[in-house]
C-alpha cells in the first residue's frame, strides 16, 4: 500500500469520521492534547530545571527523573493516542504540511534523545557540565515540537 | 496594538505559542504537586518541597500566561466578548487565585504539618482534586473559545 493510499485509507476511517463528526470532537481531543503537555514535556522540564540546578535541589536529579517516569510515560500515551486521532481528521493535508513534517522530526529526536542521552545524563552520579547541556538541548528539542506544531494551522 | 498583532502575520501565532508552552514547562509543576497531595505518585519528595520549590516557578508560567492571554484578547476582544467559553475561563480562572486564597493557611503554608501528619489530609486532597478540576476546565474552555465563533 502506498502513503498516498493510506493516507487516505485513514482519513475515511471510523477514528477520522469520529473526529470530523460532532464539532466538538476535535477541540476536546486537541484539549487533552495541550493537557499532554504538561504530563510529557512539563515532567522533563522538572529534570531538566534540576539539572540547570534551578529546582528541588535537595534530590538528585537521578531520583526526580525516576519518580516522574511513569507520568512522562502517561504523557508519551496520551500524545501518541490524541496526536494520531487529529492527524487522521485530515490525514491527506497534514501529511504534506511542511509544519507538520518538522513538527515529526523534531518529535521524533525529541522522544529519541530523552529515552537515551537525557536519560544517561539524568540518571548519572555528578551529571554536571555535561547535564546542564544536556538539560538545555532537551528544552530546546521540545520547544521546536511545540513551536513547528502551533505552526501547523498556519502554513 | 490590536492591529499590530493581528495582521503581523507571525506575531499571533508566536504569542500563542509562549502561551501553550507555558503550559508545557509549568504544568508539569502544577501536576506533580497535585499528584503528590492526592497520595498518587512522587512520595520521595516532600509536599512541602513540590510546594515551596515550585511557588516562584508557577507564579512565573503564571505571568507569562496571563500577558500572552491578555495580549491575545487585546486582538480580538468582541469576538472574546461574545465566546460563552471565554467567559468560562475567566470565572476559572479567577476561582484558581480563590483557590489559592482559600487553602492558603489548611494547605499552601502548612506544608511541614502535612508532611508530619500520618495520612494524606483531606483538605489537601480536596486542594489537589479542585486544582487539577479547574486547570482542566481552563484548557478545555480555552480551546473551545475558537469553536464558538
Amino acid at each position: 500500500m502506498t502513503i498516498q493510499r493510506f493516507l487516505e485509507w485513514l482519513a475515511a476511517s471510523p477514528v477520522a469520521n469520529a473526529m470530523n463528526g460532532p464539532e466538538w470532537a476535535f477541540p476536546v481531543v486537541e484539549s487533552l492534547h495541550f493537557i499532554g503537555f504538561a504530563f510529557l514535556i512539563g515532567t522533563i522540564a522538572i529534570v531538566d530545571l534540576r539539572l540547570l540546578g534551578l529546582t528541588l535541589r535537595r534530590q538528585p536529579s537521578r531520583q526526580l527523573q525516576a519518580d516522574l517516569a511513569p507520568w512522562t510515560l502517561a504523557g508519551v500515551a496520551i500524545m501518541l493516542t490524541t496526536g494520531p486521532m487529529m492527524f487522521s481528521a485530515d490525514a491527506v493535508r497534514y501529511y504534506v504540511n511542511p509544519s507538520f513534517r518538522i513538527k515529526m522530526m523534531c518529535l521524533a529526536t525529541a522522544l529519541v534523545y530523552n529515552f537515551t542521552l537525557h536519560r544517561m545524563a539524568a540518571r548519572s552520579e555528578k551529571p554536571g557540565v555535561a547535564g546542564i547541556i544536556a538539560a538545555c538541548v532537551s528544552l530546546l528539542l521540545w520547544t521546536s515540537v511545540l513551536g513547528a506544531g502551533r505552526m501547523i494551522a498556519f502554513v | 496594538m490590536s492591529t499590530a498583532i493581528r495582521e503581523g502575520a507571525l506575531l499571533y501565532p508566536i504569542i500563542g505559542g509562549i502561551h501553550l508552552l507555558a503550559i508545557a514547562l509549568f504544568g508539569g509543576m502544577v501536576l506533580a504537586s497535585d499528584v503528590r497531595m492526592l497520595g498518587w505518585g512522587l512520595r520521595n519528595e516532600s509536599v512541602t518541597d513540590l510546594i515551596e520549590q515550585f511557588r516562584g516557578w508557577k507564579w512565573f508560567g503564571g505571568l507569562v500566561v496571563a500577558i500572552t492571554g491578555l495580549l491575545l484578547a487585546w486582538c480580538e476582544p468582541i469576538k472574546l466578548y461574545h465566546s460563552p467559553s471565554f467567559w468560562v475561563k475567566m470565572i476559572l480562572f479567577a476561582l484558581v487565585g480563590v483557590h489559592a486564597v482559600f487553602f492558603r493557611r489548611s494547605v499552601y503554608r502548612n506544608t511541614e504539618a502535612i508532611d508530619r501528619a500520618p495520612g494524606m489530609p483531606p483538605v489537601a486532597k480536596l486542594a489537589a482534586a479542585l486544582s487539577l478540576l479547574l486547570w482542566v476546565g481552563i484548557v478545555l474552555s480555552g480551546r473551545l473559545i475558537a469553536f464558538d465563533s
